[in-house]
């Protein structure tokens, strides 16, 4: 993977901004971004819900493995410790640290040695954390922190957005929207997983492609599908729709 | 994590004592949310689709007048709702509801309420109805009162999920984003039973329950295709 320059990556994220976007799109390709330019391996973004529990509401990849390790997250770990102390939390060589049992094994099994959490925050609330994950033990050096740290005001910028949250209730409001979007794919990840034959993580690449082609947003294809007012063209000369 | 678990398990402990030894229903739920949520009227209405409003419960005079005005209206929080979030309007007289619900919130403030808060009884695509909560004062709710109030919306939806499912008085296991394999093998059964995600979810929760099993271990077991659903001929 290329990496890209940083001025492109922001007047990206900028222009995505402006316009009415697809929220839990755009953060998938934030993640994305976060992988290419801070040279980790996986990212993930996750948000509190009303009852202060964080839930992974984009990823990187959404390997099942890994989205499984982002539960365990939501218990004991980096992340957590950085959402409630709203600072950053950064591990070098998880197997060093001697700390979150759980969490640490659950990241070795998923093959992962170092994470690094950055909080979401919005005046003085803390909405979330961005999640970086290194195959290989290592540090994020300061630049790349700041980075990150840049590219998690963005995902809370791009979050507040599509309303001006000025109040505390719309703020509520908005976070719970995203949070339903994410309810609706997973439902339209397992319908195209068993129509297809594929695993789940296979079926979300497929359905945000999909929605990519036709300009919709993720969560109201979704919500076609699993209601079954639409369906997709299946890939290749096979003109049967899935 | 653990304090969410203690939450779940208090509320369900005051729904419990409301029922009163009978099976527990959403209607129970909403008299829970009118003690935990410091409103004044509370109402639950089924919205399901294809049908007119319906409403199950409302905590007295002023609920069901409510109801029946945003019924005919077709506006306020109540409607906003059905889009999947909670519609919160901490006061009805200033600018941003008024903006919202130009209709809705002056009928209301004539009606003495001045902040309705309206929480989504919906599992993703699967849209049950609402819960409209309504409060003569002005203001948000605080971090515990929505906390529990969206964790009792969360239980209504099993609740009204379950109904054909005999739960026996046991805790409905809720759908949130923390187990995605529920919403994950939901939408694997459409397709495997030929059913709604509705009745799909109803049908993973029955075979929980008549299993003794987790739903989300048995959701678990779908999506790893080590368990299928097959079409009922009996399904209606």
């Amino acid at each position: 993977m290329t990496r890209p320059l940083l001025s492109d990556v922001f007047i990206e994220m900028a222009d995505t901004l402006v316009d009415d976007f697809d929220l839990i799109d755009f953060l998938h390709t934030l993640t994305e971004r976060c992988v290419q330019l801070l040279e980790v391996d996986t990212a993930g973004l996750l948000l509190t819900d009303a009852e202060g529990v964080l839930q992974v509401v984009a990823a990187s990849s959404e390997r099942t493995r890994l989205l499984e390790l982002f539960q365990v997250q939501a218990a004991e770990g980096p992340c957590l410790d950085c959402f409630r102390t709203g600072t950053a939390v950064s591990v070098d060589d998880l197997s060093r640290a001697g700390r979150w049992p759980r969490f640490t094994e659950a990241a070795a099994s998923a093959g992962f040695a170092s994470v690094h959490a950055l909080p979401m925050r919005l005046r003085t609330d803390v909405i979330g954390a961005l999640n970086l994950f290194g195959v290989a033990p290592g540090a994020l050096d300061s630049e790349r922190l700041r980075v990150g740290q840049a590219l998690a005001d963005i995902a809370t910028v791009g979050l507040m957005q599509q309303r001006a949250i000025r109040r505390r209730d719309v703020l509520s409001e908005q976070l719970q929207a995203a949070l339903n979007s994410r309810v609706l794919i997973e439902q339209a990840k397992g319908l195209l997983a068993e129509r297809l034959q594929v695993n789940v993580g296979e079926a979300f690449t497929i359905l945000r492609s999909s929605a990519r082609t036709r300009n919709r947003r993720l969560s109201d294809l979704a919500r076609a599908l699993v209601e079954g007012t639409e369906r997709l063209p299946r890939p290749g000369p096979d003109t049967r729709t899935i | 994590m653990v304090a969410s678990a203690d939450r779940r398990m208090r509320l369900w402990n005051l729904v419990v004592e409301r029922a009163h030894g009978v099976p527990a229903t959403a209607g129970h739920v909403g008299a829970v949310v009118l003690t935990v949520a410091g409103v004044d009227a509370v109402a639950v209405t089924l919205v399901l689709a294809d049908s007119p409003r319906e409403n199950v419960y409302a905590s007295g005079r002023l609920a069901a007048d409510l109801e029946e005005l945003t019924t005919t209206l077709g506006e306020g929080p109540g409607v906003d709702a059905l889009a999947g979030w909670p519609a919160l309007g901490a006061d009805l007289t200033d600018l941003y509801c008024r903006a919202r619900w130009p209709v809705f919130a002056p009928a209301a403030v004539a009606q003495d309420v001045r902040a309705a808060f309206a929480l989504p009884l919906q599992v993703g695509s699967i849209r049950l109805g609402v819960m409209d909560l309504y409060r003569s004062r002005a203001g948000v709710l605080d971090r515990d009162q929505l906390a529990d109030s969206l964790l009792l919306a969360d239980t209504a939806c099993a609740l009204l999920l379950d109904e054909t499912n005999h739960g026996e008085g046991r805790r409905p296991e809720g759908a949130s984003l923390q187990h995605p394999e529920v919403h994950q093998a939901t939408g694997m059964l459409v397709i495997q039973a030929g059913v709604s995600a509705a009745v799909a979810l109803v049908r993973l929760r029955a075979y929980a329950y008549a299993h003794d099993r987790r739903l989300r271990d048995v959701a678990a077991d779908v999506v790893a295709r080590r368990l299928r659903f097959h079409r009922d001929p009996e399904e209606g």
